[in-house]
């Protein structure tokens, strides 16, 4: 072998070996560095998936789209009446459980509205990137919701955009519990799920647990990563396995529908579990 | 000098590209990877040590772009702790912990691949194109399955669906369909500038002694 062949090899191993022992958090600034500089060709490429999708949709009666926009313009105006009543109930709430030794309940007062770009098309994972980042209070491993449930965490952050790894992935897992039951188990995607709306699975709960067909799987709260009492999805199947109980989960969110989600900010404080004194 | 320059400013290129290339949905969204692709033909055409620059640099903006990095915060440990019941303490701590493919893997791949591409460069050199697409396929394959194999084997269990065959065969097709295109331009640019193919591996020498 050639001496300069001899020493690119001797520099590519130190530099990858350099590389491999970097740690989380320079992999992470360095990943959002990259998802900064491929930015513009994200959206970009969002943009035509877009307009391919619109032009093959057919056409909305303006008239139609006037009347459901006055009807969701009454229907903003009665809910922001209903949040700012909540919003004092649950202060309410939270200064007589103060006064009786409970723990406090945070409410989410800090959700940042996202607009999915493109679903992304890496090969093993199930993922898809939004347009909000670091510069609007978004940071890694960060709850992402819909209205109907939970949608997954956030992965790599740049400061204008967002990766967020779907509940569908195996990647992301869940402390949940069946909604009624003390179940508690660990949900996932499963591995090789490439369709837009697989199933889920709780794993890890008792042998004959009681979970039926129908039931509410909502988030448990541990695991310090996503908010208690999430919706994420109706329990298909229960079956005994060797040694614990596994679930089917049908996920609440319909993730081929996605364009607008919730991410949780960075100065929300998490929901605690309550407490008994 | 000018064509592994214009090679590798190429390659840069080609991320941007990749960013437009739709999956495919009835094949559990298999697409084209036009990077990979396109370092696995320039594989074949540059020297070594810019083979082993190109696999670096690849492999690096790939892992940064598309590679799913775990953070193993208290999190995992807490979620660990759920599935230590009836006794079966630590029971299922491996798949909450999840053991993820590290930052950087792709360059170690890229560099055995693009070597391995290194040996048809005689062929590629004669204008013989029917083994480099030959090739390029069977590195593809070994690419998703390798990938995919340490994933799985680092999740806990070894697991093979029919979804995931489907998809690395998809994007194995497509990119031995595409791999002729990629050649023919690193041709022409070779052409353009009047850039010489030599096979520097293990090469003959007799002396006359």
């Amino acid at each position: 072998m050639k001496t300069l062949n001899l020493i690119a090899l001797s520099v590519f191993m130190a530099a990858t070996i350099a590389v491999l022992t970097l740690d989380t958090p320079t992999t992470r600034k360095v990943q959002g560095r990259v998802l900064a500089i491929f930015a513009p060709f994200i959206h970009g490429s969002g943009a035509v998936q877009d307009t391919t999708s619109k032009a093959a949709a057919p056409d909305v009666d303006p008239r139609e789209l006037m009347r459901y926009n006055e009807q969701l313009k009454l229907e903003v105006a009665k809910l922001k009446i209903l949040s700012q009543r909540h919003d004092e109930l649950l202060d309410e709430n939270n200064r007589l459980r103060e006064m009786v030794g409970y723990k406090m309940r945070a409410p989410f007062k800090n959700l940042v509205a996202a607009h999915v770009v493109k679903r992304s098309a890496a090969m093993w994972w199930n993922t898809l990137i939004i347009d909000k980042g670091t510069e609007d209070g978004i940071e890694s491993d960060r709850a992402v919701l819909t209205d109907s449930g939970l949608v997954g965490k956030t992965g790599r952050v740049s400061p204008n955009m967002a990766e967020v790894i779907l509940l569908t992935d195996e990647l992301c897992r869940v402390a949940a519990m069946v909604e009624g039951t003390r179940e508690k188990g660990i949900l996932s995607g499963e591995r090789g799920a490439f369709v837009n709306t697989p199933d889920l699975r709780l794993r890890f709960l008792s042998r004959n647990g009681e979970v039926a067909p129908g039931m509410n799987v909502i988030s448990s709260g541990d695991g310090g990563v996503f908010p208690a009492k999430l919706l994420l999805g109706r329990v298909k199947i229960f079956e005994n396995k060797d040694i614990a109980g596994e679930a089917v989960v049908e996920p609440a969110v319909d993730f081929s529908k996605l364009e607008d989600v919730f991410v949780v900010g960075t100065d929300v404080a998490r929901a605690v579990e309550v407490k008994t004194p | 000098m000018l064509f592994n320059l214009i090679v590798i400013a190429l390659t840069f290129l080609s991320f941007a590209v990749e960013e437009f290339v739709p999956v495919v949905g009835v094949a559990h969204n298999a697409r084209l990877f036009i990077t990979p692709i396109f370092f696995f033909c320039a594989s074949v055409a540059v020297p070594f040590p810019v083979m082993l620059l190109l696999a670096f640099t690849t492999g690096f903006v790939w892992d940064a772009r598309y590679m799913e990095v775990v953070s193993l915060d208290s999190g995992a440990e807490r979620l660990a702790q759920i599935t230590s019941f009836g006794g079966f303490s630590g029971y299922g701590a491996g798949m909450v912990g999840g053991g993820e493919l590290g930052f950087g893997y792709s360059i170690i791949l890229f560099g055995v691949l693009g070597s391995l591409m290194q040996g048809i460069r005689p062929l590629f050199r004669k204008g013989r194109w029917e083994l480099p697409v030959l090739m390029v396929g069977f590195v593809t394959v070994i690419w998703l399955l390798v990938q995919y194999v340490v994933l799985t084997f680092l999740r806990g269990d070894m697991f093979f669906p029919n979804e995931m065959w489907v998809k690395t065969v998809s994007v194995t097709l497509m990119a031995m369909l595409a791999s002729p295109l990629f050649y023919l331009v690193l041709h022409t640019l070779a052409r353009a500038t009047n850039y010489e193919i030599r096979y520097e591996g293990l090469r003959y020498r007799f002396d006359g002694s």
